[in-house]
């Protein structure tokens, strides 16, 4: 759908960088890749005194990205201010830790305090409660494209004024098993990372209003599901999704600049892309990049694609596509304009 | 059980259950207050005070009565040590 | 402006297979909470729930919530008499929390008490929450927008409430939403732990409540617009006239003292919707029956529709708390409550609280023709929606 709305900040936590747009641009200008987890005692020192006590690390992630994406936009949220958050995994080893206390002990070994995190909304809720966004929120749980549709979803919210601006992104941690034993299961073998990336989405109007600095429009969204079997790879190669995200920022495809893909390392998916996307874009478009292979695989990644295309509209003046399709053929397509 | 014996075991279960930093604990008195927007106490919120009554039950083998008010014996490391160990000593 | 209505209903719920079998036990105030059969509850408190009986359908191959799911997603699809082209295009939002996680505790609890080492197993393929939507999606052909939404115990109502949104703003047509959940250990044994759990089957807005029951289900709706619903001759048993999803941003499990991210969900439906709250005559209540949760709705319903302006009840007193299925089973009764003129009781409430200034509709259904109704469901982390429906 056409939006109307802008990127007014970025707050992204990984391995390698930490830190606003500014920090983003930086390492997106001289890039490394990103494999390794990262160090707890970093990001606890992201968050307030005593905070890190009761939040477990995976919501730490979240809230120390979203408040540094609200820092970025200068930003005060409140009741018109909503929080849209993909993630894969979710909490996992929370659920693994809560379920080990009570293998150990009975009953006495459940926890209260950990309970509430094998629930996959509690990043979501740590971070509102943390940044005082009170408007909507949503996690949304998706292979491999939940950072991609959350920013679809929170540019819809905004659209529908359902917030003034929202917090959106995706987060995940390196996970203890189930990453590897679905991989073992035939679900698709790529090389994992963890992180948080959270954009500030604000109306254009908002915006304007309060004079804040512009990163990027989402200038049109567009997702579907095409035909495969649950962590499974299709066939179909023909899909309306990145024509229709074109058409509602009526943008044309000669006009096209950077595409970015969900590309991974995992074969059988990325081939089913790359031949989505030959087909979708024709010739002229091979160059793309995919920052997956970058700072490895999870719903972060989706989000820092959009600050990435923001960029590079930026710099060429020429609209870019995110473009993601996940294992069980969920497809999504988002142009993001200077 | 002397309030000094539970005192040290409530440390232990503020580092294991609560996860207190041991320094932050090592620093309580009898006299430091729990709740949660109480001046100088460690702040314990609604969830907090669910996982220290588990623990509580678990470790001195007690039955809190959900239906009494417990509030008033979980003010202070000093309430709650007397609460359990006249509890513990009746059982 | 795109009005969204309700073209098809499908329930898997605690009284069995459909939408009949569920209006029925819930009009006539049967409660289905009874002593748990498909996990060990040995040393707990609580001991019982609202399990789906026998046969759930589909194969054993799947988890038991993918089956569910499937079966009210295709009972709905079915209820609208919704093509194969419609269905390629239409949105499949779907609200999900415990996934797979029954089986894949079936798997880890032996593992990890006999200490033998984890080797996969494929019940870890359906363990998340996005599992319902990859099997629904795919088996019954729906190609539009796909998401699956966690917002805890208000899972359900936020699948309707965003698939609303899709259809209002003009991105699908029609939209598939719900919720599912099937019991498991580790939700069954957290509500334990929290003491938020009645021993005895749960009493909602009674004087002597003691906590929630847990139940399990799963409830789907076909939303469509209404213009295209009628273009190809649908039947509409209600327009979903407006939604309002709020965030208490206060306490990761208590709900804010006063009411207020509650009431701003209620204020935002009316709002969208277009409607005083004196229009609205009927509230299917969250009514967990928690010391909290009742009195603080209570509070917040006060503070929207003035002290006994509204029949409030909870469904919940019936088939317990099902998760993320909840919000959109209770919908269901919402929507239904509309079409039969018929309010739905809350049963196991002998004295009502003296805080909750409303006629919670005791052990008796209520005949009531009601032009608008609302349902409300709130989760942890303070996730509060208000789904409004409207009579047409």
């Amino acid at each position: 759908m056409t939006t109307g709305v802008a990127i007014t900040g970025v707050g992204a936590v990984t391995a390698r960088f930490t830190g606003g747009a500014a920090t983003v641009s930086a390492f997106l200008a001289e890039p490394s890749p990103v494999h390794d987890a990262i160090a707890d005692e970093r990001l606890v020192a992201l968050l307030g005194d005593g905070e890190a006590r009761r939040l477990s690390r995976v919501c730490q992630l979240a809230v120390a990205a979203g408040r540094l994406a609200l820092d970025d936009a200068e930003l005060r949220a409140g009741d018109d201010v909503g929080l849209v958050l993909g993630t894969e995994f979710g909490d996992l080893r929370s659920t693994v830790e809560f379920a080990d206390g009570y293998l150990a002990a009975g009953p006495p070994g459940l926890s209260a305090l950990i309970f509430p995190n094998t629930v996959m909304n509690t990043m979501a809720a740590a971070t509102t409660i943390a940044t005082g966004a009170k408007a909507l929120s949503l996690t949304l749980n998706a292979p491999t494209v939940a950072g991609e549709l959350a920013i679809v979803r929170a540019a819809g919210a905004i659209a529908s004024g359902r917030a003034r601006a929202v917090l959106a992104g995706g987060v995940d941690q390196i996970d203890p098993f189930l990453g590897s034993m679905l991989a073992d299961l035939g679900a698709g073998e790529e090389r994992r990372g963890e992180g948080a990336v959270m954009l500030v989405l604000e109306s254009a109007s908002s915006a304007r209003e309060r004079g804040a600095r512009i990163l990027g429009e989402i200038m049109g969204t567009a997702s579907g599901a095409l035909a495969a079997r649950p962590h499974g790879v299709g066939r179909s190669t023909q899909s309306s999704v990145v024509a229709e995200a074109l058409a509602a920022a009526s943008v044309e495809l000669r006009h096209l600049g950077a595409v970015y893909d969900s590309t991974s390392g995992d074969r059988g998916r990325d081939h089913w892309e790359q031949r989505l996307l030959d087909t979708a874009l024709g010739a002229g478009h091979e160059r793309r990049s995919s920052l997956r292979r970058l700072i490895g695989a999870h719903a972060g990644a989706g989000a820092l694609g959009v600050a990435a295309a923001a960029g590079a509209a930026r710099r060429s003046g020429r609209p870019s596509l995110v473009h993601g399709i996940g294992r069980g053929g969920s497809q999504v397509a988002v142009i993001v304009g200077p | 059980m002397e309030p000094k014996e539970v005192l040290d075991d409530l440390r232990t279960i503020f580092v294991t259950r609560l996860r207190f930093e041991p320094h932050r604990v090592s620093d309580v008195t009898l006299d430091t207050p729990l709740p949660k927007g109480v001046d100088g106490s460690v702040g314990l919120d609604s969830l907090d005070f669910i996982e220290l009554s588990l623990a509580i039950e678990d470790r001195f083998g007690l039955v809190m009565d959900d239906a009494q008010d417990l509030a008033p014996h979980f003010a202070s490391f000093r309430t709650l040590c007397a609460f359990i160990a006249e509890r513990a000593t009746t059982a | 402006m795109t009005r969204v209505v309700v073209t098809g209903l499908g329930v898997v719920s605690p009284f069995g297979l459909g939408v009949k079998a569920y209006w029925e036990g819930v009009r006539s105030g049967t409660c289905a909470i009874r002593p748990v059969t498909l996990i060990e509850t040995e040393g707990f408190r609580c001991r019982i729930a609202a399990e789906v009986p026998d046969p759930v359908p589909g194969s054993p191959r799947r988890s038991r919530a993918d089956r569910l799911a499937l079966a009210a997603a295709r009972e709905a699809i079915d209820d609208a008499g919704l093509g194969v082209a419609e269905r390629r295009r239409a949105a499949l939002v779907v609200g999900a929390v415990g996934g797979g996680m029954l089986e894949a505790e079936g798997w880890y609890w032996p593992a990890k008490r006999g200490g033998a080492p984890l080797c996969p197993t494929p019940a870890l393929r359906s363990i998340l929450p996005y599992s319902h939507a990859d099997v629904v999606g795919s088996r019954l052909g729906l190609g539009g927008p796909r998401e699956t939404l966690v917002t805890a115990c208000s899972s359900g109502a936020v699948s309707l409430a965003v698939a609303a949104d899709l259809v209002a703003d003009g991105v699908v047509r029609v939209a598939v939403a719900g919720g599912a959940d099937a019991l498991t250990r580790i939700c069954f044994m957290g509500f334990n732990a929290l003491r938020l759990l009645d021993p005895e089957p749960c009493r909602p807005f009674d004087r002597a409540r003691r906590g929630m029951s847990i139940g399990e289900g799963a409830a789907f709706v076909v939303l469509e617009d209404a213009a295209h619903a009628h273009a190809r001759g649908a039947r509409a048993y209600a327009e979903l006239a407006g939604s309002g999803m709020t965030t208490d941003a206060f306490h990761v499990t208590s709900p804010q003292p006063d009411g207020e991210g509650m009431a701003r969900a209620m204020m935002a439906a009316l709002a969208r919707a277009r409607v005083e709250p004196k229009a609205v005559g009927y509230v299917n209540a969250h009514g967990t029956a928690t010391l909290q949760n009742d009195r603080i709705e209570a509070r917040a319903l006060r503070s929207v529709f003035g002290a006994g302006g509204v029949l409030v009840s909870s469904t919940k007193s019936m088939i317990g708390h099902t998760m993320a299925a909840a919000g959109s089973l209770e919908a269901v009764a919402t929507i239904l409550a509309l079409v039969h003129e018929t309010v739905p009781p809350t049963v196991n409430l002998t004295t009502a609280d003296s805080e909750v200034a409303f006629d919670c509709v005791p052990s008796m259904a209520r005949e009531a023709a009601v032009d608008c109704a609302i349902s409300n469901s709130f989760g942890f982390g303070g996730q509060n929606v208000t789904l409004l429906f409207r009579r047409l």
